[in-house]
């Protein structure tokens, strides 16, 4: 078989890179600019090294609080996601029990309906509860998701049945089979989960917007969003916030790209 | 015996992500259901108005406004997919050097928080010193003020939508790409066909299962809209007339003018549009995609 | 008729530790804590002395300070508003405050309190003869300007004794669309703009018994003219310009020589050393008819369900006396005290801008802002048709007749 040539590949897909990345390094350099240099026409295309607009970024909105709130809050219901997924999913992929088919069909029904459609009952809810405001209704809803045990079921689904029967033979009970056994195995899945929910969480705007309007318990999404209300005058400042807002999440990913892709790859070949 | 026990396992398990879902996610459907029959006082309180807040919004011009801009909105959207398909088919050029730079480059966007892709392209799209218009005006083309015009805000919006979902369904496509047995070409290969025709007779065929994948993931998102338009259009620019999704006029209405029993009815007649462009796609799947 | 949710405060509770109902925790006898709102961060200084210089006198009472986002803030008010939890003191503005009188959420305020203070701006707070906010700053439109731009094109600066016509001399000289460089911003702005050129035409937004609309008065028309008339003959930009970046971040490239704008962005414009330098400011100029200036002020209101009613008086009044006034003053920030002759530190703290000449000559001029029960409701669609006419799709006494149509069938529904 003939060795095609890779370099029309390599112009095609280094321009589109190009696109991608551009907008990145542009919002790098503004963040660097004076405010009457970011407004120039034609625009000026090299950074005046003004580092002061990180600084006031940090002390114009409590973005340093914010970005506690949105660690926190990613932290909690990505950890709480990977333990509630797991559990559901292993039980409808692994144990028999009566209305288990009828109970899933349930689970994806719900991961037919807008997101919107939850949203008013919702912040009711945490108005009953007087949690508006609070960490906790930002993570309360979120460590519950059907998308994330419909995955780790499928998951679960491909490890062999002699798994259990075994360890079920030596007496061990199904959520030790699941904890010793089996978990282990769908790490992988858990992974890509946790991958996703991470980024899901870490940029979701609409909830934290409606139900945390205090500044100080908002998370870095809400916070840019009140951020350019403020600032609609100053490009930089925003800019220099964006920044800080949206690094740690790229970060993780150059480090765990492999995870996520292959979770992303599986939703769309188990879709 | 053995089995009643593990019954109760499985019900012991499942219990704590059920009643999550019960109280997070079925219970508000149904109180969204009856919120959306109601009228919300101004400072609480809700009155039984029946089906008059679907009349009232079967009447209204923002309603269709919003109806309009999010169809049109996903239609561009959706146009924007076979660039995916490109992407993916110029990563998957057996010998490629350097995938997986590329793909964490195309993937960036799909990372970052929209919060700051919306506010770095709606610099990047400012009609006076904005950098996509310098470029423009070097090739002699006077741009518009892209966001600030109501004609031409949901172009931009989309363009910046399309941007940042080029990576997933590239990984997307790349998967289903890799599953084309490499049987296929080989026969093609022996046939004479070139490159160009395996690409439009084997793979673009072969892959309509993942297409249609992306597609219904793609619409469904894109009807959704919101993060994107609400911070590159402000609530009070008259811009927004033009780029007013359903989402947004949800938010608006129920947290900007705390209408909330007129915004849960918006949120069904988003359930209901969703419902019946879904069941359309896969209508429509049977004259388009092929299955192994 | 409401759904409970006993079920949700359960699954709530197992799930996290933090308990279901409200948090107030019991006082000790004699002491008071009070919660005051506000929504502007750059108040935040002044506000948190005031608050201090109270707890002096008042050693009983003890002022929390809540900031909210301006997006947030209504939204959060009405909403702790329905379920009886406002703060003691809020922030009001003159747009909401019927709302919130009618609702029987604001407690009214005596007329004794309001003595010395801008009748143009206390009359914004009137409900059903009574008084339901005690204002404590003052909001002036005036005319910004770019004197390097003036000076480039030898153009004087403008003065209090400024007409239209001036500006509009003005603005021809300083346009050179190769430099792509305007006289003028002619942003669709309300209270520092269109409202006081109708109103210095001779015609009026709203009748004085707030039951007709001034829009199809001719005079009116010929204020709005003003406006769409410069963006005809090109001096200033056109409509999208202004809602693709704002007018005041427009204003700040450099390439705008006036610009109608608050006084109050005196702050904003300092902050940056090199467009303080190049800025001045001047009093509305007249026109044709007479001089009016629309005076908007901030009130804080004292919520009708507070557990501290006395002590939420005293600090409302407190933030309006001429101590609270002083210190907000000195501080400046972006607010401008109400009370006559507080205002000395703030125009020192901006001393190259002819602050005090602007505040001089506008006081004098003050008109309150047009206001009736539903106001955000016939401001909606003039907004929505004032935007045709000043992207120039129709001509503007088409769009005016239009909107004084639909304002009189919204206001006859009051």
């Amino acid at each position: 078989m003939s060795r095609p040539r890779t370099w029309p590949a390599h112009v095609f897909l280094a321009a589109g890179a190009l696109v991608m990345l551009a907008p990145f390094a542009w919002q790098l350099v503004v963040s660097l600019q004076t405010l009457p240099d970011s407004l120039r026409v034609p625009p000026k295309f090299t950074p005046s090294w003004q580092w002061s607009n990180f600084a006031d970024v940090f002390r114009s909105v409590p973005l340093a609080r914010q970005f506690l709130n949105t660690v926190v809050v990613t932290a909690a219901v990505t950890a709480g996601q990977l333990l509630l997924c797991s559990l559901a999913a292993f039980a409808f992929a692994r144990l028999r029990f009566p209305g288990r088919g009828a109970l899933f069909l349930l689970f994806l029904a719900v991961l037919m309906v807008p997101g919107e459609l939850f949203l008013i009952p919702r912040y009711e809810i945490m108005m009953e509860l007087g949690w508006l405001n609070s960490l906790q209704a930002l993570i309360a809803p979120g460590v519950f998701g059907a998308f994330g045990t419909f995955l780790l079921r499928q998951f679960f689904l491909s490890l062999p049945r002699e798994l259990d029967e075994a360890a079920s033979i030596d007496g061990a009970n199904p959520l030790q089979i699941y904890w010793h056994i089996l978990l282990p195995l769908v790490r992988p899945g858990l992974l890509a989960l946790g991958m996703l929910t991470v980024m899901w969480s870490w940029s979701s705007l609409l909830w934290p917007l409606v139900v945390n309007t205090d500044p100080e318990m908002m998370t870095l999404s809400a916070g840019l969003a009140s951020l350019r209300g403020q600032f609609l005058t100053n490009f930089p400042i925003l800019f220099a916030g964006s920044v800080v807002a949206s690094l740690p999440v790229i970060a993780l990913f150059v480090v765990m790209q492999r995870q996520l892709i292959a979770g992303i790859a599986f939703t769309g070949s188990k879709g | 015996m053995h089995s009643k026990r593990e019954w109760a396992w499985g019900y012991l398990l499942i219990a704590p992500m059920a009643l999550g879902l019960a109280v997070f996610y079925l219970w508000p459907i149904v109180q969204t259901l009856y919120l959306s029959m109601t009228e919300s006082g101004v400072f609480g309180g809700y009155t039984w108005v029946g089906t008059a807040n679907f009349a009232d919004l079967f009447t209204d011009e923002e309603m269709y406004g919003a109806l309009a801009n999010t169809l049109l909105y996903a239609v561009l959207v959706l146009a924007g997919v076979p660039l995916s398909i490109v992407v993916a088919a110029l990563l998957n050029v057996p010998g490629l050097r350097g995938l997986s730079l590329y793909r964490t480059l195309y993937f960036l966007p799909v990372v970052t928080m929209p919060a700051a892709v919306a506010l770095t392209w709606s610099y990047l799209f400012n009609g006076d010193f904005g950098a996509i218009n310098h470029v423009l005006g070097t090739v002699g083309i006077d741009g518009p003020y892209w966001l600030g015009d109501p004609d031409f805000a949901i172009y931009a919006i989309a363009v910046v939508g399309i941007w940042s979902s080029i990576g997933y369904n590239a990984v997307l496509f790349l998967a289903g790409l890799q599953g084309i047995p490499r049987h296929y070409y080989e026969a093609a290969e022996i046939d004479g066909a070139g490159r160009l025709r395996q690409f439009f007779r084997i793979t673009l065929p072969l892959l309509t299962p993942t297409t249609f994948f992306v597609m219904v993931i793609t619409m469904i998102n894109a009807l959704q809209v919101f993060d994107l338009v609400y911070l590159m259009i402000d609530l009070k620019s008259p811009a927004l007339e033009g780029s007013r999704t359903i989402v947004y006029l949800f938010y608006e209405t129920g947290f900007v003018q705390n209408q909330r029993g007129l915004a849960a009815t918006i949120a069904v007649i988003l359930l209901g549009l969703i419902l019946v462009l879904t069941a359309f796609q896969f209508r429509l799947q049977k004259k388009w995609v092929h299955y192994e | 008729m409401r759904f409970r949710l006993p079920l949700a405060c359960l699954t709530g509770l197992a799930v996290m530790t933090a308990g279901c109902g409200s948090s107030s925790e019991p006082e000790a006898s004699g002491k008071a804590t009070i919660s005051y709102a506000i929504w502007d961060k750059n108040d935040q200084a002044s506000a948190e002395k005031i608050i201090a210089a109270f707890q002096q006198t008042n050693p009983n009472v003890t002022v929390k300070l809540e900031i909210t986002p301006w997006d947030q803030y209504w939204t959060k008010l009405q909403t702790a508003a329905s379920g009886g939890a406002a703060p003691d003191v809020f922030w009001m503005n003159s747009l909401n405050v019927r709302m919130y009188a009618k609702g029987g959420i604001i407690t009214p305020i005596e007329e004794s309190k309001v003595q010395g203070l801008s009748p143009a701006v206390v009359d914004g707070y009137r409900y059903d003869g009574k008084l339901y906010g005690l204002p404590h700053n003052v909001s002036i439109p005036a005319l910004w300007y770019d004197k390097k731009l003036f000076d480039a094109a030898g153009v004087a600066y403008p003065t209090a004794d400024w007409t239209w016509d001036d500006v509009k001399a003005a603005a021809k000289k300083l346009t050179d669309p190769a430099k792509k460089q305007f006289g003028i911003l002619a942003h669709m702005w309300d209270q520092g703009a269109f409202y006081p050129t109708m109103l210095q035409a001779g015609g009026h937004v709203l009748s004085e018994d707030g039951k007709k609309s001034g829009f199809d008065d001719p005079a009116s028309i010929q204020g709005l003219e003003y406006w769409t008339d410069m963006i005809e003959e090109k001096v200033a930009p056109v409509a999208e310009v202004y809602t693709d970046t704002d007018p005041i971040q427009l204003f700040q490239s450099g390439r705008y020589g006036m610009f109608y704008g608050g006084a109050w962005l005196a702050s904003t414009f300092w902050a940056n050393p090199e467009i303080r330098e190049r800025i001045d400011v001047a009093p509305l100029p007249k026109g044709p008819a007479k001089e009016a200036v629309i005076l908007l002020g901030l009130a804080n209101a004292v919520s009708a369900k507070t557990k501290h009613p006395k002590e939420s008086a005293a600090f409302a009044e407190f933030v309006a006396s001429e101590q609270a006034q002083k210190i907000l003053s000195d501080s400046g920030g972006g607010s401008l005290s109400l009370r006559d002759g507080t205002q000395e530190g703030w125009f020192k703290a901006f001393p190259t801008f002819h602050l005090k000449e602007t505040y001089d000559a506008s006081m004098p001029n003050g008109v309150p802002y047009p206001v009736s029960l539903n106001t955000a409701q016939w401001q909606d669609v003039q907004n929505k048709l004032l935007a045709e006419a000043w992207a120039g799709k129709r001509p503007v006494a088409d769009v005016a007749k239009e909107i004084a149509a639909q304002m009189n069938e919204i206001l006859a529904k009051e």
